[in-house]
């Protein structure tokens, strides 16, 4: 019975979205990687290719967003992986990131219009209210960064020519 | 509260910004073959579109109208779109940089997203006051959040469909692309 469901699939354990990154540097038992470049027209390593990679994809920026893995794999610099975040975290990070601060600009800018109907005082409220759904959103997204649920781990090395949405 | 209940529904469903004023569309081709990734962009979309509706009716209301400057609104609201976007890059940087690490790849689109200087014109075209124009904006935004979602739905289960070899990827997505805009074609009469 325990070796058929070993070879089951596990459909309670959460889905995980894939993605590329290539190593850049590797310290100790850590790498830093970067993600390869996203368009809007889905492509990654062919972006060299497409005329919509515009300002988004440019190395600096690119740069910005890299990250680090426990080098548990033996990863060197180079290297282009396989790495995976769990399905509902983008979800997650995107309600911390935009939803509360708005949620919050929202309601104040509700209740400074219901109280003064003067358009400086909704606007100031409306500032106020951002800066505080900033620091909800600073918060929440701090206690996910504890339970790990932002953090992306490595999967597998990415075979020749494999492409995201291949 | 009626007033702003019928701004809400018009600006989302019957004047929606992707199925009945036709912007946004490459995003909305592009970014919709997964519901998380639509989800992602609709969110960032609507934050965006919501602060710079109500910076853009600020500079329009303050700066533009008294100096009679109207002919450079198109260059000035991409600009104050574009510094929106940068302040919500850097915002999300500083606030939390794993949240930019996994978000930050959206932001870059949305400022080459004509659906963002769409609702900008729009709501200082039609001399709305400030708290009409940002919830025009935040409308609009999520009437574009909602068809993106559920076109990205839609596409996850054509993806598992058995379509003939002709129509697979696009072409099916065009054709349920102009059947979802037939179905929101329901909504309009019931405000102007």
């Amino acid at each position: 019975m325990g070796e058929t469901m070993d070879n089951t699939t596990d459909f309670s354990a959460p889905a995980l979205v894939e993605g590329f990154a290539h190593v850049v540097e590797v310290e100790g038992n850590m790498a830093w990687l970067v993600p390869e470049s996203g368009t809007s027209c889905g492509g990654c390593a062919s972006a060299s290719a497409c005329g919509s990679k515009g300002i988004g994809t440019t190395a600096s920026r690119l740069e910005a967003r890299r990250f680090q893995l426990v080098n548990d794999a033996g990863l060197r610099v180079g290297e282009r992986v396989v790495v995976g975040i769990q399905e509902n975290a983008v979800l997650r990070a995107s309600i911390t990131a935009y939803a509360i601060p708005l949620a919050t600009l929202l309601i104040a800018g509700t209740l400074a219009q219901w109280a003064a109907d003067s358009n400086f005082v909704t606007m100031a409220a409306m500032l106020a209210g951002l800066v505080f759904g900033l620091w909800l959103a600073r918060l929440r997204a701090g206690q996910l960064m504890a339970k790990g649920e932002l953090a992306p781990r490595f999967l597998r090395r990415a075979s020749m020519g494999e492409m995201c949405n291949s | 509260m009626k007033e702003y209940a019928l701004l809400i529904v018009s600006a989302a469903l019957v004047n929606n910004v992707i199925l009945a004023r036709f912007l946004g569309l490459c995003s909305f081709m592009g970014v919709t073959t997964r519901i998380d990734t639509a989800v992602g962009m609709g969110l960032a979309t609507t934050f965006v579109i919501t602060v710079s509706s109500m910076a853009d009716w600020a500079v329009g209301a303050y700066l533009l109208e008294p100096y009679n400057l109207w002919y450079l609104r198109t260059v000035t609201f991409i600009m104050v779109i574009a510094a929106a976007v940068q302040f919500t890059e850097l915002t999300v940087k500083k606030v939390s940089p794993p949240l930019f690490q996994m978000l930050g790849i959206y932001l870059p689109l949305i400022t080459t997203n004509c659906a963002v200087l769409g609702v900008a014109i729009l709501l200082v075209e039609q001399k709305m006051n400030f708290i009409n124009a940002t919830l025009f904006g935040f409308a609009s935004s999520v009437g574009y959040s909602l068809v993106m979602v559920m076109f990205a739905g839609l596409r996850e289960r054509l993806a598992l469909a058995d379509i003939p070899r002709l129509f697979a990827g696009p072409p099916i997505g065009f054709i349920v692309a102009s059947l979802l805009a037939l179905a929101f074609m329901g909504f309009s009469g019931m405000t102007s």
